[in-house]
């Protein structure tokens, strides 16, 4: 009994840390963009090339090289590591359908991108300062 | 024997690693615009017990002429509007032989998420693979089954000289969303792809060399991203009128065909770890050879299913059976007074393929897949599919078991 309770802690205690490490990113766009949320399925659409449009106008997403807030975002929404995601993108560079998104080197490179591009998403660690771009809720 | 196999595997595995090291993605500007620089490239290793595959010395000692590499350019120019180009080359055997050609090059144009236009040299969508058969990276197999794949094949449908319109709808209520593309352009085939050289090593002797073989083509792929969460289904079109000009014996040579179409239905399903994939495949032509003075066709059906499995992130296990078979006819000039059957115990008539592999994935994009195929028939027709006669000069065996290593690179 005692390591069945053990057991569900652990796991209660997993689930809350993997909860708030989701929520250690956010989804940042240019003000052009209208939509002021956006559905996972949709955002995943975004950033794997299979759509270049959110709430019916032209965006573009923009990536993080790496850092934990690049692995996090990945994870939480894409269900891929960083290996297996940019194969999919050389796979739509390859067969002519789709060109790399820009990858930066750090969060505050890519509110600056963000910030001045218009139809520009991307995502960096929360605490990461954002002015000049609007934050979208992801459902 | 094992020493040289094993020298042939290291220094396949050797190569890719030294590409692996030198070569990544890099950006440079034109004026205020960016252009990407991306590439890759696969080696291979095949061996199989009897017969000479893909125009390889595979038996014997086995055969590391399986090459080839892919360079691409290309600038987002604004968030509508991109441009790329693609160049390509190989080595399979006798075929491709080293010699470069663009496999696109292009504008692209995207006025609404289910609107756009892309004009050029284009990549010819039909099926689930045939704009990313050469994304080795990308793939569990080594080898695509070749039922509908087949890599001696590549260059007839793998471009065209033409225009897309292409575009991605959401359907209403939560039915997932489909994307079109319709295309129509001109295909031109290498000189050094499988059917000039099975043309051209007819028999002991006896050669058809074709200078140009192409025509124009039209067709459409409509695909369907259903509810269901990662299963999509989809079906593609192509129809081509191909001219083929050449020479026989120093004078003038032509054929042409009358009937020359493509049915491919598909089915794809991936959930977390694991993905499957099936289709089917029908491609049929009948046409005039010998400036008129006969008749030909070939009727090719294949299909597959193949499934495959992420252990983790490091090694993925996968298999599929595809199958082959090839009804052919012909008219009284064509050796042998072929007649219309439908007996595919005949080796000749028949491909089926059992495959298993394993995909491991090191790191910097880098992989390697060794894979054994098991093949009961040998689809030698009037219309190839991996085994020619002309490397197979003692006549060719039934079956054939095959070990393919290949290692890729990509950036």
């Amino acid at each position: 009994m005692k390591k069945l309770l053990s057991l569900f802690l652990l796991v209660a205690s997993a689930s809350i840390f993997i909860v708030q490490a989701k929520a250690q990113v956010i989804v940042i766009a240019n003000p052009s963009v209208k939509a002021s949320d956006v559905s996972k399925n949709d955002l995943k659409d975004v950033f794997t090339g299979a759509s270049t449009s959110l709430g019916g106008a032209n965006v573009v997403p923009i990536l993080l090289k790496a850092g934990t807030a690049h692995e996090e975002f990945l994870q939480a929404y894409i269900g891929k590591n960083d290996t297996s995601y940019r194969a999919g993108w050389r796979s739509l560079v390859f067969s002519g359908q789709g060109t790399m998104p820009k990858s930066l080197d750090t969060d505050s490179a890519v509110v600056e991108f963000v910030a001045h591009n218009a139809g520009a998403i991307g995502y960096i660690g929360k605490a990461t300062p954002h002015e000049g771009v609007k934050v979208l809720g992801v459902k | 024997m094992k020493q040289k196999l094993f020298r042939d595997v290291a220094g396949t595995v050797l190569l890719a690693l030294t590409a692996s090291i030198c070569l990544h993605a890099q950006e440079f500007k034109i004026g205020s615009e960016s252009v990407q620089v991306h590439g890759f490239g696969t080696q291979g290793y095949i061996k199989t017990n009897d017969n000479n595959w893909l125009t390889m010395n595979t038996s014997g000692g086995g055969s590391g002429a399986f090459t080839d590499v892919g360079l691409n350019l290309s600038s987002q120019i604004t968030s509508k509007f991109r441009v790329a180009a693609q160049g390509y080359d190989r080595k399979l055997g006798q075929l491709g032989d080293w010699h470069p050609q663009f496999d696109f090059y292009m504008a692209d144009f995207r006025f609404k998420p289910w609107l756009g236009f892309r004009g050029g040299k284009v990549k010819t969508v039909l099926g689930l693979f045939t704009d990313t058969q050469d994304m080795d990276f990308d793939h569990t197999f080594a080898l695509l089954p070749q039922s509908i794949y087949p890599t001696d094949l590549r260059d007839t449908t793998i471009a065209h000289v033409g225009g897309d319109i292409y575009g991605r709808v959401k359907l209403p209520a939560k039915y997932g969303n489909v994307a079109y593309t319709a295309y129509g352009g001109q295909r031109s085939d290498s000189k050094y792809s499988g059917y000039p050289y099975l043309l051209a090593h007819v028999a002991p002797g006896v050669s058809i060399h074709l200078n140009s073989y192409g025509g124009p083509i039209y067709g459409g792929d409509l695909r369907w991203m259903t509810p269901v969460r990662g299963l999509k289904v989809g079906v593609s079109r192509l129809n081509e009128f191909i001219t083929g000009k050449g020479t026989f014996f120093g004078a003038p040579y032509s054929e042409w065909s009358n009937k020359d179409w493509t049915n491919q239905f598909y089915g794809a399903y991936a959930r977390n770890r694991f993905h499957a994939e099936s289709e089917y495949k029908r491609y049929f032509q009948q046409k005039d050879v010998f400036n008129g003075g006969t008749w030909f066709f070939a009727d090719t059906r294949g299909w597959y299913v193949s499934g495959a499995y992420k252990l983790n992130n490091w090694l993925e296990s996968g298999a599929y059976y595809s199958h082959y078979r090839i009804n052919f006819n012909g008219g009284p000039l064509v050796p042998g007074g072929m007649s219309i059957d439908t007996d595919f115990t005949d080796p000749q008539k028949r491909d089926f393929d059992k495959v298993m592999t394993a995909k491991f994935s090191l790191p910097k994009n880098f992989t390697v897949k060794v894979e054994g195929h098991f093949m009961a028939g040998n689809g030698q027709a009037m219309y190839p599919d991996g085994f020619y006669t002309s490397v197979n000069p003692n006549g060719l065996k039934d079956n054939t078991n095959a070990l393919v290593v290949r290692t890729g690179y990509s950036f």
